[in-house]
Formats: C-alpha cells, structure tokens, sequence
C-alpha cells in the first residue's frame, strides 16, 4: 500500500504550490486543471447513458413480457434480484475472462444492476392502473394492445419514471467503480490521487453534478409527459 | 290509468337507431361452482326499452349484464343483440357497438373529458371534426359547459364524473346500452337528479338498455321491465312494474319487492292519471249565493279562492261566503300546492307533510284544475291499473 | 474453444484459491485459503460498525418523523441525494478529509452514511402506511406517543424496516469490497491488488464476496418474514389491492 501513496504523490501536479503541498482545496490547481476531468467526466456520461438505455429496454421487453404472462413476473424479479445482489466490483471480475478489461465489463454490469429497479418499477407500475378504467376500456372495445399502449403505459409512467431516476442515480455512482474493470470514468480521476482534497472534490462533485442534473432532467421529462398530473382540482 | 313511465310514453321513439335484445338461455358456468352463476336465462327487451336486472348480490344480474358484451363468455345458451347473436361477432367490434356504464365510471384518468368521450369514435375511425361535433353534442346533451372538455377527470366531481361516463357510452350512438349499478357510487340526493336527468334523455334517445341495480325503488322508477332475479342465476319474474307490484310471481319476489309494495305503486304515476275533484273556485267579489252552490256541489268542504289568472290564493272560511259577496277572508292558504305532473308518491307525502287532507292541483300555468285529497290517492292504491 | 477451457481453468484455479493457500505470484507472502480468513473478519467487522452506526441514527429519527408525519420531503431528499453520491467519492472524501483519522473509522463512516438513506426511507414509510385506523384507535384507548409507537407502529412497520436493513446491508457489504483502495483490507484485497493474487485471486474472491452478498441478502429476508406479524401475511392479498386506491401521494422508492 506505501507504494501507492508515494506513486500518487509523485503524480500530483506540483503547479499549485503551498495550497497544493498542504492538501487544500485549491482554486487555483482546479482551474489550471479542471481539462484533465473532461474526458473522464464524458466516458463517464457515455457509459452511463449507454448502460441504463440498454437496461431501460430489456427491462422493458421483461415487462411486456410478464404482463402478457402473469405467471413469468416472479421469477424474472428473482433473476434481476440476484443480479442486484451481486457487488458490482465482483462481477466486474468474473465477467473478466468472458470479457475482458474494458466498456463491455463495465456495461454489462451496469445494466445487470438496474434491471431488477427498472423491471419492478414497471410491474410496480402496472399495478398502480386503476382495475375500472381497464374494465372501461376493454368493455369499450379497446383490444389488449390498445389498452395496453393507449392506457396502462401512459398511467404506468409516473412509477417507472421514478425507477428511471433511481436507475439512472445509482447508475451514475456505480460508474465510478469501472475503473477496476479498464474503463475509465470520474472514478480513475478521483483514484489517480485519493488523498488530495481538491482532487476528490472536482471528480466526486462532478459525479454528484453529474447524477443531480440526469435525475431533474428525467423529471422534467415526466413532468412533461403526464399534463393530468398536474391538473388537479 | 296510464303509468307514469317516461320511456314508455314521452319523446319521439328512436327505435330505429336501437336494437332489440334477447336472452335465449343463457347459462354461464364457472369451473368448479355446483351452481350456474346464470341459469337458463331467457327474456326478451324490445328495443328502446329499459329492461332492469335486480335481485340480491350473487344472484347473478352483472353476470348477466356482462355477457351481453362478452366481458364474461357464455357458457351455453345465446344472446342476441338486433336478432344477431353475440358469440358469432368478434369481441372488440362487439363492444365498440354497445354502450358500456359500470359503477366506478372508469374514466381514463390521463386523457381530458372530450379525449374520453371521443374514445369509441376513433377506434371506429371517425374523422377528427365529426368526433369533435359529436363530443360538443354530448356535452351539451348532459349540460356541462363545453369548455369541461379540456379538463381531467380529477377535476371533476362526483356528479359530473358520472355523466361524462354515460357521455363516453353514448359517443358512437349505440344500439345498445348497458349500465351496472351507474348512479350507485353517488349520494341520495344527486342519485335521483341524475336519475331524473337520465330518464329525460332516454325519453329522447330511446336506447334499449340493460340496467342493473340491487335497488327495488331504482329499478321500478327507472324500468320498463323489470327482470327479478334470485340466487343461482334464476329469473323470478320479468315484468313491468305494475304487474310486479300488483301480481308479485313468488314469495321471494314478495319480499324482495318490499311489504309496502302497494305503496311503491304511487311511484309509477303521476297526478295527472287520477280522476281529480272538480275545485270550487271563487273569485274576490263574486256573488255569494253563486260560491255555496259550488261548493254545495263540490267534494271539498271549503271553497278556494284564485285571482284572474285562475291561480290558487287560499281556502276560504265560511264567513267569507256569507254575505253578499265574497271576501277575501281565509281560513288557511293553498299549500300544499300539488303539480299536475307531480309523482302521486311525492303529492301524498306533500299532504301528510302538511297534515292536510287536500290540496289543490295546478298546471304548467299555475291555473288550478282540480284538488287531490288523500282520499283519492288510497284509492289510486287499491285500484288495479288498466292494461295490467 | 480455447477461450472456454481458459474460461473453465480461471474458475477451476479460482476455486482452489479459495480453498487453498499458495505463494502469491510475486514471491513471499502466502496466499488464499486460510489467509483469506483476515480478510473476512476485516470485511465483517467494518460492515457491522457501519450498520451499527447507520441503525443508530436513521432507525430513531425515520421512527420519529414517520409517527408525525413531517418531513416527508427531506426524507425523499435525502433519499435522492445519497443515492447520486458514489461510493468511491464517498470514501475518498473522508480519507482526503480527515487523514488523520485511521481508515477503519473513515471508511466506516463513509458507509454509514451510505447505509443511512435506504433505513431512513423504509423507517419513515414504514410507520406511515400503518393504517391510520389503528393508530387513532389506539390514541382512542389513551396509548401515549411512545406507546404508540412502540405496540402498534414498530411491529407494523417492521417488514418494511428489515427491507431497508436489508438494502443496505448488501450495499454495504458490496461497498466494503473497495476498501482496500484506501488501506482497508477487506475481502476487495484480492480483487484489487491483482498483481500479488493473482488472476485466481481476483475471480476467488469476486465469487466470495458475491456469495457473501447473497448470503446476507437471504438470511435478512428470512428475518423479514419471521418479522412479519401473522395477520399482516394474511393480509397481504387484499393490501396489495387497497394501496391501489392510493395511500402515499409521492412514492418512495424502497426494496421490500
């Protein structure tokens, strides 16, 4: 572990001077610094999006899925349970020999992880429509896809919009992590120089910024899809 | 003695537009129940009629009620909705072509009141301005004001809700309706001005409907013919109301109906119906002599006065008739002022409220054309209705 | 076809890393098997004070604002906050912070205070959704605050309270697996420090702490339903439809 230490020390920009050497927050070393965070920041975002598209839509087929068969709604929340279980760093590396270092890793297990969240918040979801506007609609004649497109998504949004934000949250903090898998992200920013204050500041407050401005703008998005949520009497 | 049923004797007949409907043994069997939840049930509504299910829960009416639009599949037996049965069309078209009422209304809580009331237009693929014309008509139809249309829902009340509904079940001009428990979910006093509200519009649509209800005085008020059904999907009896008044089938029906069964018959007509007492009328300044010898020919111990317009001012004393001419010296004044096209259960109950023995009659006017007494009313009672 | 047997070999080696101690592949320290046993107590020790912590703090006070019913929207705040913040930034913000505190302690309060969001959460959820009818007939019957709280509202809410327990937990002990980043040696050791352990070492230990993980995860569910009061199961058919009409206006998000 001294090795490690002494390696950060010697990496550690010594432009800053006093602030630097006393392991302040220096403005001055963020500012002349702040370009060796964009590209990790951008991976960051990618991998991110990427993963909890990926996860949105195969959690969306499972939904489907288990809403056409009651009966496959169980195990499926097993399955996508037992991936959550799973640490994320463990199976970084046991996907390492399938694999190898690198995005796949790192995105295969970022999707693993969200699935159990996405998939349970659109059953969740499901549940939420209310039992007589669905005896309306198929007594009106809307066919089972009709309803299920024209009525129970549109209502399911509220609570897998919720899932979206939770995924997309925690999604954001398990990025930092996929530096162990050969991926990049704010994570290897904020390893490359664990005990230097300003240095943890910038990457985990980018993080933090990063997870903050992906949650408002998904609510933003649901405040712009359900116009009947906010008209109350 | 006509009864007093607007669908049957208000409004020009729509029955072109709707369909007749026949239950031809119809029988539904769930897997594992000893007993059919519908049994064998056989009756015809002509169409523009309203034809009630009541009974007890469990005896089977929403049962009923639901397979006429395959919402439950029909074990065995038929349904035929304009002489075409129901298991040969498909379902979603089916449905498309029947009105459809339930109790907790089930509006589509996304969609504004004029996207839910256009529902069944456009999966019929009307075009965008005739949707739009018929929405405003329906609106109008069950008077809410036509900006209620961009509103949710959850904006709604109680009330409103409800109307929208039948709105949403009358937007592609159905044939035929079907109604479960609809006015159930609302409080007394809106339950009977919507059902008020509703009688007037079938006296103008003329849809045949199947409407059920666990509620006797409801379905008398609101049925042409009532369908009685027990326990075990039985039909007890289908019959109009009178007839189930007067001639209950079965000791079961007996009682379902209720031991003030010949009470409730005042329910179904109005005052109109009965032969009323002619009303001494006298005007202020008459002569005397002239006012005794009406009222000497009158049923009604006291004379009434009215002003020019023939309209009801009090009862007069008898002094007031013992001179010369008459004053206008009351006894007491005319209320309970009865309306000709009043209910007779309301004019009775208006009498006892009023712990007086008559009262006189008015038309749309407000001139008096005769006086109701209690009298009359017990023997509207006791009387049997022509035509049965 | 090769990569397969690989594949198969990783495993195979991995689980006799487990098993069996051996040299480590840069020469000197011994290795795996037995010497794994440190690791695990390190791991378990530094979970249970973080949950020990965690409990302590967010066990009361999810308690106290579920019984009154304020402070939903700090509980959904806070819930949101600490779930942007990574783990690893988390860490590091203390080590960086405070490196003169050993970094047992820093890490153990770095998880604390991840632990603490998912409790407070199924804490406050969890004595809100006790039926309202129960808690006024028992302020009916003259039961005090606490005594409200402690024969109606606990046992009630507890299901809900394992949930959280339980989430956190597994995060934590997920969590736990990246101390060794900052000198703690947990069970991440191995994983992380590939070059001394070896390739076997790094999948060893991945299937260890998984199975740790899982292992956590169904104990904690068991304890969940033995929790569970009788009539609350039975319930649990007809509840499912009634939440339906609509109990909590914002939905938080919890694990049951």
């Amino acid at each position: 572990m001294i090795e490690l230490v002494f390696a950060q020390l010697q990496r550690r920009d010594r432009s800053g001077g006093d602030c630097v050497a006393d392991n302040g927050i220096c403005p001055d070393w963020i500012a002349d610094n702040f370009d060796r965070y964009l590209d990790p920041f951008w991976q960051h975002v990618y991998l991110t999006l990427v993963s909890v598209a990926i996860g949105f839509a195969i959690a969306f087929a499972l939904a489907l899925l288990a809403h056409r068969r009651r009966w496959l709604a169980p195990p499926i929340t097993q399955v996508t349970g037992i991936l959550y279980t799973l640490p994320s760093v463990a199976v970084f590396f046991l996907l390492l020999p399938l694999t190898g270092r690198g995005n796949t890793t790192a995105i295969i297990a970022l999707v693993a992880y969200s699935l159990l969240i996405l998939f349970r918040n659109f059953m969740a979801g499901f549940d939420n429509v209310p039992d007589e506007s669905k005896d309306a609609g198929r007594g009106m004649g809307l066919s089972y896809r009709q309803l299920l497109w024209q009525v129970e998504l549109p209502l399911a949004l509220p609570e897998i919009m919720a899932g979206l934000r939770i995924a997309v949250t925690t999604t954001v903090g398990l990025t930092a992590l996929v530096f162990l898998a050969g991926a990049g992200g704010l994570g290897e920013a904020l390893f490359a120089d664990i005990n230097f204050r300003s240095n943890v500041l910038v990457a985990g407050g980018l993080a933090v910024l990063l997870a903050v401005v992906l949650d408002l703008l998904i609510l933003a998005l649901q405040w712009a899809l359900t116009p009947w949520m906010r008209a109350r009497a | 003695m006509t009864t007093a049923n607007s669908a049957q004797t208000e409004g020009p007949s729509a029955s072109l537009q709707a369909a007749s409907l026949e239950f031809r043994q119809a029988t539904k069997r769930y897997d594992g129940a000893d007993r059919p939840a519908v049994n064998e049930l056989s009756l015809e509504v002509p169409a523009g009629e309203i034809c009630v299910l009541v009974g007890p829960s469990g005896c089977g009416k929403t049962t009923a009620m639901r397979m006429v639009n395959r919402m439950i599949d029909i074990t065995s037996g038929d349904i035929l909705v304009g002489g075409e049965s129901v298991r040969d069309r498909d379902e979603a078209d089916l449905r498309r072509h029947v009105g459809y009422v339930i109790q907790q209304i089930g509006l589509f809580p996304h969609r504004t009141i004029a996207e839910n009331i256009a529902t069944v237009p456009k999966l019929l693929g009307w075009d965008k301005r005739r949707t739009a014309a018929r929405v405003d008509e329906l609106l109008d139809l069950i008077g809410l004001p036509a900006e209620m249309g961009g509103r949710y829902p959850a904006q709604l009340s109680g009330g409103q809700r409800q109307r929208v509904g039948v709105a949403r079940a009358l937007a592609a001009d159905p044939p035929v309706m079907l109604m479960d428990e609809p006015f159930g979910a609302i409080d007394p006093i809106n339950r009977e001005r919507l059902q008020n509200e509703f009688l007037r519009l079938q006296a103008e649509l003329r849809k045949t409907i199947v409407f059920v209800t666990h509620d006797i005085d409801e379905a008398i008020k609101m049925g042409d013919r009532i369908a009685v059904m027990q326990e075990g999907g039985h039909l007890a009896q289908y019959a109009p109301p009178a007839e189930l008044l007067m001639h209950p089938a079965n000791p079961f029906v007996e009682d379902f109906v209720g031991a003030d069964r010949a009470l409730k018959r005042l329910a179904l007509q109005r005052v109109r119906d009965v032969d009323l007492w002619t009303a001494p009328l006298v005007h202020a300044g008459d002569p005397a002599p002239e006012a005794r010898a009406k009222l000497a020919a009158a049923e009604v111990p006291y004379a009434l006065l009215v002003d020019d317009g023939d309209r009801p001012l009090g009862w007069l004393s008898e002094r007031a008739l013992a001179g010369e001419q008459v004053s206008a010296e009351l006894s007491s004044d005319p209320e309970p002022v009865v309306e000709l096209d009043d209910i007779l259960r309301d004019a009775l109950s208006d009498l006892l409220a009023h712990e007086v023995q008559y009262g006189p009659v008015v038309d749309h006017q407000g001139r008096v054309v005769g006086v109701l007494s209690i009298e009359l009313l017990s023997h509207a009672i006791a009387e049997e209705p022509e035509g049965g | 076809m090769s990569t397969t047997l690989a594949f198969l070999g990783d495993f195979g080696d991995a689980f006799d890393y487990i098993f069996h101690s051996r040299e480590s592949q840069a020469g000197g320290a011994r290795v795996g098997g037995s010497e794994l046993l440190p690791l695990l107590w390190t791991h378990l020790k530094v979970t249970g004070a973080a949950m020990g912590i965690a409990i302590a703090i967010a066990l009361p006070i999810g308690l106290a604002l579920g019984h009154t019913g304020r402070g939903a929207f700090a509980t959904i705040s806070v819930s949101n906050v600490g779930r942007a913040v990574p783990s690893i930034a988390l860490i590091a913000f203390f080590v960086a912070f405070f490196p003169r505190t050993p970094e047992f302690w820093n890490v153990t309060v770095a998880l604390a205070l991840l632990a603490i969001p998912p409790i407070l959460t199924n804490a406050f959820v969890g004595v809100r959704q006790v039926s309202r009818d129960a808690v006024d007939a028992a302020r009916g019957m003259g039961m005090s605050g606490t005594q409200i709280v402690r024969s109606v509202e606990l046992p009630l809410a507890l299901p809900l309270i394992f949930g959280g327990i339980k989430t956190s937990t597994v995060n934590v002990i997920a969590t736990a697996t990246i101390a060794p980043l900052v000198g703690v040696l947990t069970l991440g050791d191995p994983i992380i420090s590939g070059t001394v352990h070896g390739r076997a070492g790094q999948i060893g230990a991945s299937i260890v702490v998984a199975l740790l993980a899982v292992l956590a995860e169904l104990a904690l569910s068991a304890v969940q339903r033995a929790v569970t009061p009788t009539g609350v199961k039975l319930e649990k058919g007809a509840s499912a439809r009634a939440s339906r009409l609509g109990t909590l206006k914002r939905r938080i998000q919890t694990v049951p």
